[in-house]
């Protein structure tokens, strides 16, 4: 009994840090229709600033939080004021949501340049000892945190109940269109929520700053928990997302306790599975009826590149050329990084028919990357199987779970499908670390064999090149026969308006399920052959960081175009290599890019730079006549 | 044989009884008007004829096949095509393209035969572009084929999205206001369109506005008003009914 209520104070500590970052999250949803993934980047920036401030330079514990808390606001209001807010009237929520994901990578490239990527520990606010109360130990921080949490949300109830910026938020919330109307300023008002999002970030982070320990990339930890929270509790209710946030710190530690602490992420992320599928939205909030005959979401043009004629084929017969020949000019070590860029390609492909064509977000490719490399290094190693038998498997299994996730996820949109597929990625991850039998745990496998077919190994870096080139040619050419025809219009038009689709006689379903798939087997294809190049195996190689990573790529190329995935993954691959001493800000300027492509040239690297092209030879007609005409 | 029977219709939402008891049936062949205020409850027939909404009372038969509760785009699948109120082109593809994916349930070639560039899927492709263009030609617009559809005028839009249906193949063709928004030129380009459509078999269920447009070419007018079908009717019957002319000018018309 005793160990029990042990286990749900700790679970309601816990909890109530989720509840903070859900609350942010929240606000930030409510008022702007996006979920910002970059929410966990503010808790660390807080916590490690505050670590800087009082280890290094010796600051008293209240002065350092103080700072702390100030100078992760003023970068908070940085970012909204310099990307979130003006992305918002112009781009989709799906790229926002990206957007988000972009900010988050920068944060966390950010903290990596400044702390490194050594763990950090603050002390305890108020000393090591723990209060003994009723008979049960609390760690003093304990009651910080659950006094910060306690303040934040009472705080942020009043401010939206009782204060004249709340009300104007809330009414932003209902009806940005009428608020504008009455003359609130919309883009100021979100910049607020912005900025105070980041605040709540900061002091959840530095409260629990002391009993935990913090790297630079422990935000998206934070940022998961937090989605989960609010997703669990319901995502536009205040209340809800705390009481997601006390649900999922509860149910995590009675996992830990009762299960096993290697699964109580999986039993978390079970829950939530199905949650999404029972009440999609939220256990704590009421649903909601859209009227549907209407279009939801008017921002998803996109400019049209179509490659056409003699010049697309002259252009891509050079780039082919200049691939070909690129082996007997390069290094070694650049050698190997482009191996690398064409198997991420392949994974990108897929993603691209998934996200580009289809218009479903998937924030958990490396999910399939993992289930195709582990299939095949396990088969390889432990059964002594044929490689090609082993990614044959993995594509396999990876189209089963693809199957069950496309059903499950068959009626969420949005955020709500986002959280899927992440949700989805982690589960696996936290697979390949719990299920350390099969999968070598952490530390991961080692003597995986070269990939090879029929007796023939591909075992130096040129041979797996040109076959890995070889397939990423026949894998575009075959999907762009498919994306020019009945398929790609079916998926483009579920993409922008699914209603619209359903009215021509389209199975949305089924061609969602199509394009799932699709995606899935390639992922699992790039897995696997990521395992053989490597020879060995560990989870972060196929980790959720790596789903982020290829839908940067994806964005940096140019969505919706098959071949632009190869500009961003040659460019996030081989730019580290290249500059050695650069590779330090890897992650950051993948962040960085990703966010400024998404800013500057929404169409990605590959369809600005085309449309610059088409635009050259004047002429042909503009509908500006016809505008003219009609007004 | 009837082309589409609606048989005692009802939906509510919330207190609002957008559509009441409505029966009514359009005869194969025919071009049938709906016509009716502002609220009357005519998207909403639409709606639930095509069940995106889900009817609490009523039948729907569509040559005698009872809808009951197939998807829309089982609907679609047998023959019964629909416009939107507000046009509803795809965004990121072109007016060809738009117009093309009308098609979709025509296709005989699948997906795999179109990765594959087999020379059958690739000459249906060319056909069906054909086929595509020979109709934005129709309605005067094959100068814009290359254009994302979105960037044209809504008039323009809305007459993509009528060819769309078309080249659907449809047996019955609903169209929700198509000519609402259309300049001169394109209502005239948008009547020739309706007569050719009429001509080649395509039983028409419209709901229009412009009363010049339905009295030229409807041979029978249904009147809805509150979500009730108050008349049904030839064209000149509709025009001499008291309780049309009262819902469409309010009751003090008739003392004026
Ligand atoms: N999805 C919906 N939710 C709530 N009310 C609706 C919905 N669809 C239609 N209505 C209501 O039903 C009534 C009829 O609307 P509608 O069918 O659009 O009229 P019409 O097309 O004849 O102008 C209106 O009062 C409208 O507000
Ligand atoms: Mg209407």
């Amino acid at each position: 009994m005793e160990q029990f209520a042990q286990i749900i104070i700790g679970g309601l500590l816990q909890g109530s840090v989720f509840a903070v970052i859900a609350l942010g999250l929240s606000l930030v949803f409510r008022v702007t229709g996006i979920i910002n993934l970059a929410q966990g980047g503010f808790c660390i920036l807080g916590a490690l600033t505050l670590y800087t401030l009082e280890a290094d330079y010796g600051w008293p514990v209240p002065l350092a939080v103080l700072a702390a808390v100030a100078i992760t606001t003023l970068v908070g209001l940085g970012l909204g004021a310099a990307s979130f807010v003006p992305s918002l009237q112009r781009l989709p929520n799906s790229s926002m949501l990206m957007l988000t994901a972009g900010l988050m990578t920068a944060i966390e490239g950010l903290a990596l340049v400044v702390w490194g990527s050594q763990p950090y520990a603050v002390p305890p606010f108020s000393g090591e000892r723990p209060i003994v109360l009723l008979g049960l130990r609390l760690p003093s921080q304990g009651l910080w945190i659950a006094g910060a949490a306690v303040l934040i949300i009472l705080s942020v109830w009043y401010a939206l109940a009782r204060t004249a910026v709340g009300k104007a938020l809330l009414a932003c919330a209902e009806n940005p269109m009428a608020a504008r109307l009455m003359g609130v300023d919309v883009r100021r008002l979100t910049l607020v929520s912005f900025g105070l999002t980041a605040l709540i970030g900061a002091l959840g982070g530095i409260a629990v700053a002391p009993i935990m320990s913090f790297q630079f990339d422990t935000g998206r930890f934070f940022t998961n928990a937090g989605f989960i929270a609010v997703a669990i509790g319901g995502m536009s209710s205040l209340g809800g997302a705390v009481a997601g946030g006390l649900f999922l710190g509860v149910a995590e530690q009675l996992a830990a306790a009762y299960v096993s602490s290697l699964f109580a992420t999986a039993v978390s992320l079970a829950l939530l599975l199905v949650t999404l599928v029972w009440r999609p939205s939220g256990l704590f909030a009421p649903s909601r009826q859209r009227r549907q005959d209407v279009r939801e979401e008017l921002r998803v043009h996109r400019a049209i590149v179509r490659f056409k004629g003699r010049g697309a084929l002259v252009g891509g017969l050079v780039v082919l050329a200049l691939l070909a020949v690129l082996p007997a000019i390069v290094d070694g070590g650049t050698m190997s990084s482009l191996v690398i860029a064409l198997i991420l390609f392949i994974a990108v492909l897929g993603l691209d028919v998934l996200m580009g064509y289809t218009g479903q977000v998937n924030l958990g490719q490396s999910g399939f990357m993992a289930i195709g490399g582990y299939t095949a290094a396990i088969l390889a190693t432990g059964y002594g199987l044929p490689p090609l038998l082993g990614l044959v498997a993995g594509i396999g299994i990876s189209l089963a779970c693809a199957l069950v996730l496309s059903m499950v996820t068959l009626r969420l949109r949005g955020a709500y499908l986002a959280l899927a597929t992440l949700t989805f990625g982690l589960l696996v991850d936290s697979l390949t670390v719990g299920l350390g039998d099969l999968t070598g745990g952490p530390s991961g496998l080692v003597g995986i064999p070269a990939f090879s077919v029929a007796g023939f190994a591909f075992d130096t870096p040129q041979s797996l090149y040109y076959l890995v080139l070889g397939l990423a040619l026949v894998l575009v050419l075959g999907l762009m026969g498919g994306m020019r025809s009945g398929f790609g219009r079916a998926l483009q038009a579920i993409r922008t308006d699914q209603m619209a689709a359903a009215a021509l006689g389209i199975n949305v379903v089924r061609y969602k399920m199509a394009a799932f798939g699709i995606c899935a087997a390639l992922g699992s294809i790039a897995g696997s052959l990521y395992a053989f190049d490597f020879h060995f195996l560990a989870p972060e190689m196929v980790g959720t960081a790596r789903s982020f990573e290829m839908i940067a790529m994806l964005i940096i190329g140019g969505e919706g175009t098959l071949v632009g995935g190869l500009i961003g993954a040659l460019l996030i691959t081989l730019l580290p290599t290249i500059f050695q001493p650069l590779a330090a800000y890897k992650i950051m300027a993948e962040g960085l890019l990703l966010v400024l492509v998404f800013q500057f040239m929404p169409d990605g690297l590959l369809g600005t730079g085309m449309r610059a092209l088409s635009r050259l030879p004047a002429g042909g007609p503009r509908p500006g006549r016809l505008t003219e005409q009609t007004r | 044989m009837n082309a589409l029977e609606v048989e005692h219709l009802t939906k509510s939402f919330g207190g609002v009884r957008a559509t009441n008891d409505v029966s009514f049936a359009v005869p194969e062949g025919s071009l049938t008007a709906l016509i009716g205020p502002n609220g009357a409850g005519k998207t909403t027939l639409f709606n639930l004829v095509t069940n995106l909404f889900r009817r609490d009372g009523g039948a729907v038969r569509f040559f005698g096949q009872d809808l009951g509760d197939r998807t829309p785009s089982e609907i679609a699948e047998l023959g019964l095509m629909r416009t939107f109120q507000t046009a509803r082109v795809f965004p990121g593809m072109t007016a060809l393209e738009n117009v093309m994916a009308g098609a979709h349930r025509k296709l005989k070639r699948g997906a795999l035969a179109q990765m594959l560039w087999l020379p059958g899927a690739r000459a249906e492709e060319r056909r069906l572009a054909r086929r595509a263009e020979a109709l934005l030609d129709l309605v005067g617009l094959s100068a814009f084929r290359d254009i994302a559809a979105t960037s044209l005028p809504m008039g323009a839009q809305k007459l993509i999205e009528v060819c769309r249906a078309l080249l659907a193949g449809p047996r019955l063709l609903l169209l929700d206001e198509p000519a609402a928004g259309l300049n001169d030129t394109e209502t005239a380009e948008l009547s020739r369109l309706l007569r050719a459509i009429r001509d080649g078999g395509i039983t028409i269920l419209i709901v229009e506005h412009n009363m010049s447009l339905v009295m030229d070419s409807a041979s029978q007018v249904v009147v809805l008003d509150l979500g009730a079908c108050i008349a049904t009717g030839t064209p000149r019957q509709i025009l001499a009914d008291p309780r049309v002319i009262e819902a469409y000018l309010g009751p003090a018309a008739e003392v004026a």
